[in-house]
């Protein structure tokens, strides 16, 4: 399995700017992103740089590279990977890119690689292969990467972090508590409830302490270490193989490779706390080694504040570029969640108007403080006097949303799976309400919508019988978290949108449902 | 709450349809949040506003200085676009209401975010 496309992301500049957090006092010195490297480590150095991105958008971040690099990308077979060069003054820039999970350098690619017959053979040759690979130049670029981020990682604000965290954790437990009590006496679906309370999803959350606190202790041994091992480095290899007519398993490649690499560079082997992250991908007869320039430390970039279907901002992002937002569009999401499709907007497309609903309170809470997150961040990133940004949260129901018919141009949103959330039954009720209110207020000829969905039968049902409203133009298949789900990309048609009666609707509705 | 969303939003009140805007607001607590000004941004969002709506929610707000429609070249003139920009995205209703012209309903707004569910007697469907 493609270990890719479910790893989770991690971008440097946000794990330093999660771990400043709330504090308006702190000193502004360290956010200050240090753009220029020394000439002499970087003179004329370029790089390839691998990306995994969400399975099904690698043109859209083939696009962004372009657009913000100026580079052009490869595209790999190998799903959820783009491959481009760059010279190493535009790391920094690299690290901003919005639709990549992970970043890796690449130290050798081979194409049609020759495996021998037997495991022994393949195995040796692994081994063989670690001291004939080009590492001097991939290292330089792994060492300015890394000191991009002892620049900006200082162990007191993670306590701060950390302190935060918990607070926040007891509060939503608190909100969860009251909210409760309150709804149980509401027929409130009592799958919702219930998903709080289950211990993976609390885990979920405690999870997020438990990592910065493991942070926080491996920044004391560090410390302390530093003065008397400067050199012996830490590493890992992590092997991800696809194929089918290979006679070994990832582990042992990883494990054979491994031992000559630490061989070769009297490294040690550490799997939980290491310095440097070799990569051994392999695809078919393509073989890729690479160091890993992220890491997989917090799983969502603009949550701060979690929920159990939390959209990872990747995903997010490459939604929104689907839809290719212009200025002063009004982007909606009908379904927010703790609004990580909105955010995600309102961070890259300032130049648009987004609005984040839900009907579940905790929920819309949860986006409120995800953007009162975000607009500290931004406030101390920029250093600007702006703190508001160009986003609205409201409650509300998907089946009625209080929006004037036609006023919004974009509708992008993550609708129920049925699996982590409601159920497959409701959604054949639920899908057509939801085509029907979003075909409303979407803006005749011009608007557009992109709808994220595992439960294709029953979105594919809905979307038939209202071929006069929408008609779907492409379809991009992705993997979330393991699960094969699409996102459909939906033209609205200039048919204006007459108001019925509440009758003639009742009709239409339960009609679609035969 | 800004005013924007507000020129967006429209009562869902069971029958109301489009007389269900805009809704009548009323505020407690409102707070002024500097934006980043983008002059392309307000200038496009103008031909969009529902203009009688906005000035109808901003005189509840007894905000000053006001343009009362778009003046000719506003496209250039960036003391109305910053006018407009200050109206538009920097004004937050923090704690109010929000009330249906037709049916009289009222929603409240808390925290900044108004709660526009309706409970089983008043939906459509």
């Amino acid at each position: 399995m493609n270990l890719g496309s479910t790893a989770n992301m991690s971008d440097i500049q946000e794990a330093t700017n999660q771990l400043l957090h709330v504090n308006l006092h702190e000193n502004q010195r360290d956010t200050h992103v240090t753009e220029s490297v020394p000439r002499s480590e970087s003179e004329h150095l370029r790089v390839t740089i691998g990306a995994t991105v969400p399975t099904g958008f690698e043109q859209a971040a083939a696009d962004e590279v372009r657009e913000k690099l100026k580079s052009s990308c490869k595209i790999s077979k190998d799903r959820g990977k783009i491959y481009f060069d760059i010279s190493v003054e535009s790391l920094a820039q690299v690290h901003r890119l919005r639709s990549v999970d992970n970043l890796f350098v690449v130290v050798q690619e081979l194409k049609d690689y020759q495996f021998k017959e037997t495991k022994e053979k393949v195995l040796k040759d692994f081994e063989e292969l670690a001291g004939k690979l080009p590492w001097s130049d991939p290292l330089k670029v792994w060492k300015i990467n890394t000191s991009f981020k002892k620049k900006k990682t200082k162990r007191k604000k993670l306590n701060q972090n950390l302190n935060k965290e918990k607070i926040d954790n007891e509060r939503d437990k608190r909100e969860e508590r009251d909210v409760k009590k309150e709804l149980s006496n509401n027929s409130l679906d009592s799958h919702i409830l219930d998903y709080y309370e289950k211990p993976a999803i609390k885990e979920e959350i405690s999870t997020l302490v438990g990592d910065v606190l493991a942070s926080c202790k491996n920044e004391t041994e560090e410390s302390l270490k530093e003065d008397t091992d400067p050199e012996v480095l830490k590493f890992r290899v992590t092997c991800n193989r696809a194929g089918e007519k290979h006679c070994f398993s990832s582990n042992e490649a990883a494990r054979d490779f491994g031992g000559a690499v630490q061989d070769h560079f009297k490294w040690k082997a550490d799997m939980t706390n290491f310095d440097v992250e070799v990569l051994l991908n392999i695809h078919d007869n393509e073989v890729i080694v690479g160091i890993a320039l992220t890491e997989e430390s917090l799983h969502r970039r603009n949550i701060t504040h979690f929920g159990p279907t939390t959209l990872r901002s990747t995903l997010a992002y490459g939604m929104l570029r689907l839809c290719s937002p212009q200025p002063s569009d009004i982007i909606v999401d009908p379904m927010c969640g703790t609004g990580a499709i909105p955010i995600e907007g309102a961070t890259e497309w300032s130049n648009c108007f987004h609005i984040a609903g839900d009907n579940n309170p905790l929920a819309v809470n949860r986006t409120a403080n995800n953007i009162s997150s975000l607009l500290t961040k931004s406030q101390i990133k920029e250093g600007k006097l702006s703190w508001g940004l160009p986003i609205d949260a409201i409650q509300w129901d998907i089946c009625n949303l209080p929006l004037r018919t036609g006023s919004v141009d974009i509708i992008v949103t993550d609708m129920p799976f049925g699996k982590r959330m409601g159920s497959k039954k409701r959604n054949w009720n639920l899908y057509p309400a939801c085509l029907w209110e979003m075909g409303r207020i979407c803006k005749p000829g011009t608007g557009r919508a992109a709808l994220l969905t595992q439960d294709k039968k029953c979105f594919t049902k809905a979307l038939s019988g209202m071929e006069h409203v929408w008609r779907k133009v492409h379809t991009v298949w992705v993997n979330i978290g393991g699960l094969h789900a699409a996102v459909y990309l939906l033209n609205r048609t200039p048919l204006a949108f007459v108001h019925p009666s509440g009758q003639d609707k009742e009709e239409l509705l339960s009609a679609k449902n035969d | 709450m800004k005013l924007l969303t507000h020129n967006l939003l429209s009562s869902h009140v069971r029958g109301v349809g489009p007389r269900g805007f805009p809704l009548r607001l009323q505020a407690t607590e409102v707070r002024v949040i500097p934006v980043e000004f983008n002059p392309d941004f307000v200038a496009r969002m103008i031909p969009k506003v529902e203009w009688a709506a906005l000035l109808e929610a901003a005189d509840h707000l007894r905000l000053v200085e006001v343009p009362k429609e778009p003046i000719q070249g506003y496209e250039q003139d960036e003391t109305f676009l910053r006018k407009m920009h200050h109206v538009l995205l920097e004004v937050e209703v923090v704690e109010g209401t929000l009330q249906c012209p037709e049916s009289g309903r009222v929603f409240p707004i808390t925290r900044g975010i108004p709660n526009m569910l309706l409970n089983e007697e008043e939906t459509e469907t």
